[in-house]
């Protein structure tokens, strides 16, 4: 059993009787250091169930879950979120900033809830911007922000504990296709040059090439796919 | 703290508002606390000041001083069953009287005390009050303002008795009048002549006594009833009404203040719902989101405490002597600490939703 992320038997169901609705069903996944793993499917597939498992957000009814050799699905509410802040970094849909923070602060929150100090933090997060090309915009408030701006400060927030693992649902569905595109590549460009892992749900087609491996989802169920296209 | 700062920074007015709202408010339950404070002094300081532990009045008097008479005879009687020291009649009687040589009447309350009791007036300025003394009175420095100095002879012009002036006394007004302190002669005089009666009469017997004995001398003399100070204090004719409206006054505003401030926070808290799915979803607890929102709510409460205090003092400072006001460290103290743990318990409406959320909601699902 190798990786960062290991899936085993994973399953979700929810309901009971008419309403009984398995929305994962037996998915098994290895993603390794340096992996930039898609996953598609139609809507309703169960990708947002997968990835909520995988971002210790919701346990699944049957099966293992394992990060950084860890047993997640045994851990207390408390210590999935101590993880959560620890090991995963999340990017949303719409970026989902805290309205009230000032781009910086949006990243310095992240390492006051860990507990870092301040003036290491200050430096680290001056670099994510600047490497994400926001650093002239350290002072705006996200209602200052275009979208594709507001998802790279998302991204930046994501890398500011240094996780282990990104997890990003439909990060480029409020975009334009460029500025989609832009997006993926840097979360692409990360994985490789720090050997993360990362995963990514999305429904455009256009950004598969920059990823290592695209998966298929359909009724809950995943299965490999080749990344053909054009 | 950094969360619950940043956004009281960044809504600065959302936050202005109600905290002016707060502010208004508290700041009024403040005045009327200080209105009541000084209009029950005004009333009644010199019942909140005496000596007496208790009252013996007649039974069917209603506890009330004015209605109770309390016979030469009952004097007599109950003086022999205690020690010296420990009763001295007490006479009242509501009087409008005129410094001499001119037409303004001027309410007084006449109090009719041995000289040498425990009920005597501590004299500010002037003479001491004396047993053996014909019309001669201690009166509240609050005559002064209606022109009434000391050697002033004072006139009832119903019945063309007078008496002097010889001493000023403080803090002695009973039913929003000043008290004029009398001997039991000249008590005497007044009691025939003013009232039916044809013997002399006291209203009362103040007791200094302990429970245990008061009650020993209730069972041993027939026909009596003992109050307490506080007892005398509240029948007060007005006091009772007075102080309850107002103290009614304060439970309404008080109860609209925490309402106020409860309800803010619930619906900012309902309209960051996603947001704290977010935080949770990236990692905060819920101990730490509650703490922020405890010290958003505590941070206001205390600015707005304060703002009201010192805009309560500044108001003191400008009210006109003429109006009774006064504050009272002790009752600011208590309004606020109230303030204080109401807004906490408003607090608790919000964190329930805050425990409501949950993390994965931020990751958009179909529901
Ligand atoms: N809390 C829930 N209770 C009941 N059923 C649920 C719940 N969450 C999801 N489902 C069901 O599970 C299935 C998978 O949902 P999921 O949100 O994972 O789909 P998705 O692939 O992300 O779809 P989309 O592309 O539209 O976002 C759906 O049939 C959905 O109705
Ligand atoms: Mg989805």
């Amino acid at each position: 059993m190798s990786g960062k992320v290991v899936l085993e038997n994973i399953s979700k169901w929810y309901g009971e009787g008419a309403t009984f609705v398995k929305a994962v069903d037996q998915v098994s996944l290895h993603v390794q250091k340096g992996e930039f793993v898609a996953i598609i499917g139609p809507s309703g597939s169960g990708k947002s169930t997968l990835l909520s498992i995988m971002g210790a957000l919701l346990s699944p009814s049957e099966g293992r879950f394992l990060l950084d050799n860890q047993d997640v699905t045994k851990f207390t509410k408390n210590e999935m979120a101590q993880v959560r802040l620890e090991k995963i970094g999340f990017i949303f849909q719409s970026s989902n900033l805290v309205s009230f923070l000032s781009v910086r602060d949006q990243l310095l929150l992240v390492s006051k809830l860990a507990g870092k100090k301040e003036k290491e933090a200050k430096q680290k997060s001056d670099q994510l911007l600047e490497r994400v090309g926001l650093f002239h915009r350290r002072n705006h408030y996200p209602e200052q922000l275009s979208g594709g701006e507001k998802q790279r400060v998302a991204i930046a927030r994501a890398w500011m504990n240094d996780p282990e693992l990104i997890l990003a649902d439909e990060p480029t569905a409020s975009l334009d296709s460029k500025r989609g595109r832009d997006i993926v590549e840097m979360i692409a460009k990360e994985v490789k040059s720090r050997g993360k892992s990362a995963i990514m749900v999305t429904h455009d087609e256009r950004v598969l090439d920059l990823c290592d491996r695209v998966l298929m989802i359909k009724d809950g169920q995943l299965s490999e796919r080749v990344a053909t296209h054009i | 703290m950094f969360l619950a700062l940043r956004e009281i920074k960044y809504s600065k007015l959302r936050f202005l508002l109600i905290s002016i709202i707060m502010v208004l408010i508290t700041w009024l339950v403040f005045l009327i606390s200080g209105l009541a404070n000084g209009l029950s002094s005004e009333n009644a300081s010199s019942f909140q000041n005496i000596k007496a532990t208790h009252f013996i009045v007649q039974p069917n008097a209603d506890k009330k001083l004015n209605r109770s008479r309390i016979s030469e005879e009952k004097w007599v009687e109950i003086q022999k069953l205690s020690s010296p020291g420990e009763v001295t009649p007490f006479g009242q009687k509501m009087l409008s009287i005129v410094k001499q040589g001119t037409d303004h009447k001027v309410d007084i309350a006449v109090f009719a005390t041995d000289a040498n009791g425990f009920l005597a007036p501590d004299v500010i300025e002037g003479k001491k009050l004396r047993n053996d003394a014909q019309h001669e009175v201690v009166v509240d420095q609050s005559l002064s303002e209606k022109g009434i100095d000391i050697g002033d002879w004072i006139q009832d012009p119903d019945t063309d008795q007078k008496w002097q002036v010889v001493g000023f006394t403080k803090g002695q007004m009973y039913s929003h009048s000043p008290v004029v302190f009398m001997n039991l002669h000249d008590w005497k005089s007044i009691a025939i002549k003013q009232t039916a009666e044809t013997t002399t009469y006291y209203n009362a017997i103040s007791v200094k006594m302990d429970s245990l004995n008061i009650h020993t001398l209730q069972s041993q003399v027939k026909d009596i009833d003992i109050i307490t100070k506080a007892d005398a204090l509240q029948n007060i004719p007005g006091y009772k009404e007075e102080q309850s409206t107002l103290n009614m006054m304060m439970v309404f505003l008080f109860v609209i203040a925490s309402f106020v401030q409860a309800v803010f926070f619930y619906v900012i808290t309902l309209q960051k719902t996603s947001m704290y799915g977010v935080l949770k979803a990236i990692g905060a607890s819920t101990a730490k989101l509650t703490r922020s929102l405890v010290v958003q709510m505590l941070f206001i409460i205390v600015l707005v405490i304060l703002c009201s205090i010192g805009l309560s003092y500044g108001a003191q400072a400008l009210i006109s002597s003429s109006v009774p006001f006064q504050l009272e460290v002790g009752t600011i103290a208590l309004f606020s600490g109230l303030f204080f743990i109401v807004s906490i318990i408003g607090s608790l409406l919000s964190l329930y939703q805050i425990l409501k959320i949950d993390a994965v909601e931020a990751i958009g699902r179909v529901e």
